[in-house]
Order: structure tokens, then C-alpha cells, then sequence
């Protein structure tokens, strides 16, 4: 194993969840059932400097979405895997800023609630338009 | 007193349709507020309705600048999927299609920067110099705007004449050397409009997740090429431009010498392509299935990283396509880069983020 690989499995080491961090094609993953771990991982995403890159939704047969959070970690991108609970999931925009957008897009299009934000201001639709247009449900509307 | 200002989303002073609301005190920005989503076109929600052939052309009318990052990334995620390794060729003619849309992504800017700073002599040498790229990329491609050349597994045409790429290739590097760097860093009028002017500090960058030109000329130095390669780019040489002041001047700075080092790196892959196929064996029908998984492709656009994420549940037909673009992470900064700026100055500092909002709203 390269030296550079045993450095930043050591660096995984240090945002937690033991050997649970997976390199699978182009990410290292790791899945978490608690949605409160979501801020956790964040703050110490900061710490180590990591730059916020992305939350991507995925809508699950039982109606809960996975959000994938993405953070480049010394060029390694990382992806922490967690599903909303009834619909919810804590904010993490006040930890950092750059998933302002993200969430309130996510908001917009998986009316996932992200609690914890003071508000939830539309970014891509209009005051009024309906929530969850990518939603399986909206679709066969 | 304090004024609240609207300007857009259609707007003289905007290259794209968006809105920004500036509170100003007299001629002085206190704060700013922006609006998007005038391009929403819900592409994603669109990818996961069409197969994953007819996914790539979607993608690739995200953006008209950078219309060729769309489809190479959404293609290597598919890629990674289901383990279709491009051949050598075909990963040497996406490094020359990166970086010629680079070259017309970085013209363009700097003629629209040079226009807002009062240089229309430069605005008209920059799209001079805009059209021999294009030349090109119309020649290896057939197309000016979209250029169809990616698919699962290479690329669709070849180059059959490099040493034709190169010789347009010497004429851009003339016109770079002996035009735009003079002018953009050297030129005292430029410098007295741009220097100090639109600040963005490192740790705004950094919070704000900006990438690309913007975030390299606030000190964050990555740069996807280098930091994650993907296709060739391990092969070749080529610095990554950094500069640390965050200002206008920096990011003019900055795009003028990728523009050099873009020409470095062509130079290079035209001069090393290997022969051989350029795709392993393309998917044509409707009913080519990927097996069931999620991969992330990144790759660094005009304007910053891209980022695709696909899931397929083992059908024909994407289960969740997600697309991260540049701008979409670098706007958001321009809050930053106006508060306690000139009015008069915000559609330069605006413009010299470089936005491009089809990928932001797509």
C-alpha cells in the first residue's frame, strides 16, 4: 500500500467511524444511520479543512431521502451517507456556509426540511411554488 | 440614506440573466442579495427520464461555454459503472477537447472583462483570438457549441490532423504572449481598475466552497487536473496558477496564465497522441443497461470543478443523475466580493467571477 494512501487512511481515522470509510468508484464512502452525525462529520470536515463540495439527494422506495455529503479532503473526495428521518435532517449551513444553496435546493426539490436553519428562502423556484418537484410523486402528477 | 438597487434579471449590466439586489449608501455597496433560477430547465429531473445515451446529449446542453466538461464527466461516471476503460486515444482527445474549451471558455471572459474595464479594442482581440479556437473545435468536431465527442467508452470522431490543431494552436499563443498578459498584467490602467477591487479573501473562498480561477486567485490552490487527474492529465506538465491578493487584478491574473498553460498541455497531447481506437465498443441501442451502483466523476471545467453523480439501478435509465457545477458554488460569493465596493464597480467584480448561469440554474 503507497505511503500517501496509509497518510490519509490515517486522516479518515481522525473524522471517526473506525474502518467504516469504503473506496468505491471515484469517492470513499461511508454510511451512517443517524442523521445527527451529519453535523459532527461536518464541523470536523472544517477542522480539518476540507472543502464542502456537494449534497446530493436520492429518493428511497420507503419515501425517506438519502443525502450524500461530499467534502474534497486533500484532493480525495469523501461521501457521508445518511437518510432524512420523517422527511428531516439537520442543517449544517451554520457550520458551513457553502451548503446554503445546496440545502435549499434539496428543500426545493425533495422538500427535505432541514432543520436548525432560520430560514428556508426558495432558490432555483418562486415564493409559492409547490415543494418536491423531483419527487417521484410530483412526477406522475 | 440607504438605497435598495435591483439590477436584473435582464439587465445591461448583467452578461446572464440573474438578479442581484445591492443596499447601497450613496455610491458605497453595504450588501447584496442574489436571485437564480431563471434558467431552471430541471435537467437532472429530465437525465433521469431519457437512457443514458440519449442522458448524454442532455447533459451536454447544461452550459453553451462548457458544454464538452458535461458530457465527459457524466461519461466517465457511467464509465466507472460499468467498466468501460476508454482507450489511449480517446482519453488524449478529451484532454485536447478540455482544454481548447478552456482556451474559448478563458477568451471569452477576458473580452468581457476587458469591455466592463473600458477596453473594447481588447474586447475585439479576445473574440478574434475566440474564433480560432472555435476553428478548431469545429474542425476535430463538426460543431461550434456542442460538440458531441464523448460516449461511453471514448469519444466519438477523431483528431486526423494534429499538426493543423498545432498550427492554430501558435497563432493563439502569439496572440496570448503578445496581448492579453501585456495588457492584463502589466497595463497600468488595467491594474488602477482591478487592483484592491472585489476582494475575496482565502478563508471567504474556503467557506464557501468556491473552486476553480476564482478560488486560485484567492490563495486556494486546487486544481482538479492536478489534485484528483483524470483522463491523462498525469502525463503532462503544466503548473497550476496561484495568486494570493483575491482581487480583480488576481483573477485576471490567474486566467491569463492558464491560458499559457493550457497551450502547454495541447501542445503536448497533440504532439504525443498515441494511435489506436478511439472507443472501446459504443453502446448504440436504447436498451444498453449499466449495472446497478453509484460512481462520482470530477473534472475541472472553465470555471472550476464539475461534479456528476450517477446511480443506476441496473436498467437503461439513470435512477439519479446529480450535477455540481462550478458556478453554483462560486456566485454565492459575490456577496462577498461587492460589500463596501463602488456601485459603479459591481458589474466588473460580478463578471470577473466569471459566472455562467445555465450550469448554475440547469
Amino acid at each position: 500500500m503507497a505511503t500517501d494512501t496509509v497518510d490519509f487512511e490515517n486522516t479518515l481515522q481522525e473524522i471517526g467511524f473506525g474502518d467504516g470509510w469504503k473506496w468505491d468508484k471515484g469517492s470513499w464512502w461511508l454510511v451512517s444511520p443517524e442523521p445527527n452525525d451529519v453535523r459532527e462529520t461536518s464541523r470536523k470536515m472544517r477542522e480539518l479543512e476540507a472543502r464542502f463540495v456537494a449534497i446530493t439527494a436520492i429518493e428511497r422506495p420507503d419515501k425517506e431521502i438519502r443525502l450524500d455529503y461530499q467534502w474534497d479532503l486533500q484532493g480525495k473526495l469523501l461521501s457521508f451517507i445518511c437518510a432524512t428521518s420523517a422527511g428531516q435532517m439537520p442543517t449544517i449551513a451554520d457550520l458551513s456556509p457553502a451548503a446554503d444553496w445546496v440545502e435549499r435546493e434539496i428543500h426545493e426539490y425533495f422538500a427535505v426540511d432541514f432543520t436548525g436553519r432560520t430560514s428556508t428562502d426558495p432558490l432555483m423556484t418562486r415564493p409559492g411554488d409547490p415543494l418536491g418537484i423531483n419527487l417521484h410523486t410530483e412526477a406522475a402528477k | 440614506m440607504s438605497y435598495r438597487i435591483p439590477i436584473g434579471p435582464y439587465h445591461p449590466a448583467l452578461e446572464e440573466p440573474y438578479k442581484l439586489e445591492l443596499i447601497c449608501d450613496g455610491e458605497t455597496v453595504r450588501d447584496a442579495v442574489m436571485h437564480i433560477g431563471f434558467n431552471f430547465r430541471g435537467i437532472e429531473y429530465l437525465a433521469e427520464r431519457r437512457n443514458y445515451l440519449q442522458a448524454i446529449t442532455l447533459v451536454e446542453r447544461v452550459c453553451g461555454i462548457c458544454s464538452n466538461v458535461h458530457s465527459l464527466s457524466f461519461c466517465q461516471a457511467v464509465e466507472q459503472l460499468n467498466g468501460a476503460a476508454p482507450p489511449e486515444r480517446a482519453l488524449y482527445i478529451r484532454v485536447i477537447l478540455s482544454e481548447l474549451e478552456r482556451l474559448h471558455s478563458h477568451f471569452l471572459w477576458a473580452g468581457i472583462a476587458a469591455k466592463l474595464i473600458g477596453f473594447k479594442t481588447v474586447f475585439m482581440a479576445c473574440f478574434t483570438l475566440r474564433e480560432d479556437v472555435m476553428d478548431a473545435l469545429s474542425a476535430i468536431s463538426g460543431n461550434r457549441v456542442n460538440y458531441g465527442m464523448n460516449c461511453i467508452g471514448g469519444v466519438n470522431r477523431d483528431i486526423a490532423n494534429p499538426q493543423a490543431v498545432l498550427n492554430i494552436l501558435d497563432q493563439m499563443e502569439r496572440g496570448i504572449t503578445h496581448t492579453i498578459i501585456p495588457i492584463f498584467l502589466e497595463d497600468k490602467t488595467v491594474e488602477s481598475r482591478c487592483k484592491g477591487v472585489g476582494i475575496l479573501t482565502r478563508e471567504q473562498a474556503q467557506a464557501m466552497g468556491a473552486v476553480g480561477p476564482l478560488a486560485r486567485a484567492s490563495g486556494v490552490s486546487q486544481d482538479i487536473r492536478k489534485a484528483a487527474p483524470y483522463a491523462v492529465y498525469d502525463r503532462f506538465e503544466f503548473n497550476v496558477p496561484v495568486e494570493t491578493a483575491g482581487d480583480v487584478r488576481a483573477r485576471l491574473s490567474v486566467h491569463a496564465l492558464e491560458m499559457i498553460e493550457s497551450c502547454r498541455i495541447l501542445r503536448q497531447a497533440l504532439t504525443s497522441l498515441p494511435e489506436g481506437p478511439i472507443h472501446t465498443t459504443p453502446p448504440t441501442g436504447a436498451r444498453f443497461k449499466v449495472p446497478a451502483g453509484t460512481a462520482i466523476s470530477r473534472a475541472e471545467a472553465p470555471r472550476g470543478e464539475v461534479v456528476y453523480q450517477v446511480t443506476s439501478n441496473g436498467t437503461d435509465i439513470p435512477e439519479r443523475v446529480r450535477v455540481r457545477t462550478p458556478t453554483f458554488m462560486n456566485m454565492a460569493t459575490v456577496r462577498f466580493t461587492v460589500i463596501g465596493q463602488e456601485l459603479s464597480d459591481s458589474p466588473l467584480i460580478q463578471a470577473s467571477c466569471d459566472p455562467c448561469y445555465s450550469c448554475t440554474d440547469r
